[in-house]
């Protein structure tokens, strides 16, 4: 385990809220909603570290994800956030420390990412877009079957035949969450898949893969440049710096959770000044406070 | 309607140019021993259909034209993908065929007769090699500006390399492919043409060079046009080819 700041606040007493919710007295760190539990990966880094040649990226990062929980990676740009992401998928190779997953070799299919663009292929229908991620395409009807239900619900059902390029930015980002659900991934990495979307469609998609990931109860690692949708949708956000993690915070609020709320607004000063009090060294243009803040909220 | 009005637009020029000409030729203006009209071209084809040379001409020239495709495209294929996948392949290889493409391989056709002679080798072997570099280039082109993200993309979510190279690579160099295609086709008339009338006993090429020692100059006329057509035909083959396998990209989209 890490170092964490975990606010371990009891939401007993709140009241109705907590009644009406669930999920609102789980707390970060323990197997949650029974019927799920066994469906999440756990990720588990010991003194990670990966550089690129010469250059450190990241620097003896330990971290334990338990089973099903949402975890949210925000950082400035370039402080390796991917990299993160990347290293736990087994995209990149650790120089030194070792990465675990649901106690395995990383293992390509229970664990799924989303990037940043769609990544669709453009010659192949929607469908076969979303049967590329079937982990076992030996049976062909049974992948489209799959492949349709995982389109239905993320609501495109009825746009399995046209080809990509027919279909919205939005509406593209649905079918890769459809091909990285299609599988039932124990682990889902998402790198700011959000990012390119307009406000509204962000919210929308926000909301879909919380619902999803309420469902399907996969361990969920989100990076996000974005702190209110960090603070939206996570059990959990961990703050990157300088190739370590600088904060870990316990979100610990009922969902689904109300936008502007003054706990989340509380915790969100939290991020943002640890985000600006390491950001603010003097000389370091690309750093500027006022830029970071723009791209905070971008 | 206006649809095939609009397609009927392309045609006036050329029905044009032909009416004229006929006038022409009727009127005496143009001697026939310097261009025969029209009619008098469509005569020798029907002379030369019925009589079966035209047609065992054109099978002959055909036959070279696709096998010499059939071998230069399937090397410049071969070493366009193994160069694109490979680095090593391609340090191997590439300069030594960049070398060669500098070489006009018309330039070649003294030396291929004093080794074939007039055999078929030897015209298949020009096709071959003029052939061969544009459809090298541009799958090599291709396969290297397949997007890195989508074949990121495809080993992260397990496929494999088999499954990679035909549902990834090869289907995102083929834009490119069909370029380098439509491209070598008309070099495979071009070089088919010149090395018939140099060098052969049969085929369109030689039946116009025949024709023009016993001045027929219909049957010239006819083989050039003949040449057209069929370079016509190819193209429209290649397109048809294009737009039935790139139906996803945006630009056939729309038709
Ligand atoms: N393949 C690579 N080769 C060399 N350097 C790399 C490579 N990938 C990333 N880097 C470097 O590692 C650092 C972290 O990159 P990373 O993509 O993880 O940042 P990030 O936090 O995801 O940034 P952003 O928020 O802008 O996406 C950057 O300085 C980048 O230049
Ligand atoms: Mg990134």
């Amino acid at each position: 385990m890490t170092a964490r700041t975990l606010s371990s606040r009891s939401f007993a007493s709140r009241g109705l809220a907590a009644a009406f919710s669930p999920i609102s007295d789980r707390r970060s760190g323990e197997p949650t909603r029974l019927s799920v539990a066994g469906r999440g990966a756990t990720v588990t880094l010991r003194g990670l570290s990966k550089a690129f040649g010469s250059k450190p990226v990241l620097k003896g990062v330990d971290l334990h994800i338990p089973a099903g929980q949402f975890v949210a990676v925000v950082g400035k740009s370039g402080c390796g956030k991917s990299t993160l992401l990347r290293t736990i998928l087994g995209l990149e190779a650790p120089t030194s420390g070792d990465v675990r997953v649901a106690d395995a070799a990383p293992n390509v299919r229970s664990a799924r990412i989303m990037f940043q663009e769609p990544r669709l292929l453009p010659w192949a229908r929607v469908l076969d877009n979303v049967v590329v991620g079937v982990g076992d395409r030996s049976d062909k009807a049974a992948a489209r079957a799959a492949a349709q239900a995982a389109l239905a619900e993320v609501g495109l059902a009825d746009r399995a035949g046209e080809w990509p390029s027919a279909l919205s930015g939005g509406q593209k980002q649905r079918v890769a969450l459809a091909r990285a659900l299609v599988s039932h991934p124990r682990l889902l990495a998402l790198d700011e898949p959000l990012g390119a979307l307009d406000a509204l469609t962000r919210i929308e998609m926000q909301t879909l893969v919380e619902r999803i990931w309420r469902e399907q109860g996969f361990t969920a690692v989100l990076v996000t440049h974005d702190v209110s949708e960090a603070l939206a949708l996570a059990d959990r956000v961990v703050l990157v710096e300088d190739g370590a993690i600088a904060l870990d915070l316990a979100v610990d609020l009922p969902r689904p959770r109300r936008r502007g709320s003054p706990e989340l607004a509380r915790l969100e000063g939290i991020i943002l000044d640890q985000l600006f009090n390491a950001g603010a060294r003097p000389g370091d243009a690309e750093d500027a406070p006022e830029r970071a803040r723009q791209e905070v909220y971008a | 309607m206006r649809f095939d009005a609009k397609n009927l637009l392309a045609f006036v020029i050329p029905v044009g140019l032909i009416v004229v000409w006929q006038g022409l030729s009727l009127l005496g203006e143009v001697p026939p021993e310097v261009l025969p009209a029209p009619t008098d071209v469509v005569a020798a084809g029907w002379r030369l259909g019925a009589s079966g040379e035209l047609w065992s001409n054109i099978a002959i020239s055909a036959w070279r034209a696709g096998v010499g495709f059939l071998i230069g495209g399937g090397i410049g294929f071969a070493f366009g993908l193994a160069n694109g996948l490979s680095k090593l392949s391609e340090r191997l290889t590439d300069p030594t065929l960049q070398m060669i493409r500098t070489i006009p391989h018309l330039a070649m056709i003294p030396l291929v007769i004093l080794w074939f002679g007039i055999d078929e080798t030897a015209k298949i072997f020009l096709v071959a090699l003029g052939v061969s570099f544009p459809i090298y280039l541009n799958t090599l082109h291709g396969v290297r500006t397949v997007d890195a993200q989508l074949v990121e993309m495809g080993r992260a979510y397990g496929m494999t390399s088999r499954e990679l190279f035909f549902r990834v690579v090869l289907l995102g160099a083929l834009p490119s492919i069909f370029v380098g295609l439509r491209y070598a086709l008309g070099i495979m008339w071009l070089t088919l043409i010149v090395a018939e009338t140099i060098s052969a006993s049969s085929g369109l090429g030689y039946m116009a060079m025949n024709a023009r020692e016993f001045m027929l100059v219909d049957v010239v006329v006819l083989s050039i046009v003949i040449y057209a057509l069929l370079g016509k035909l190819a193209d429209s083959v290649a397109r048809w080819l294009e737009r039935a396998t790139l139906s996803w990209h945006p630009a056939y989209l729309a038709r």
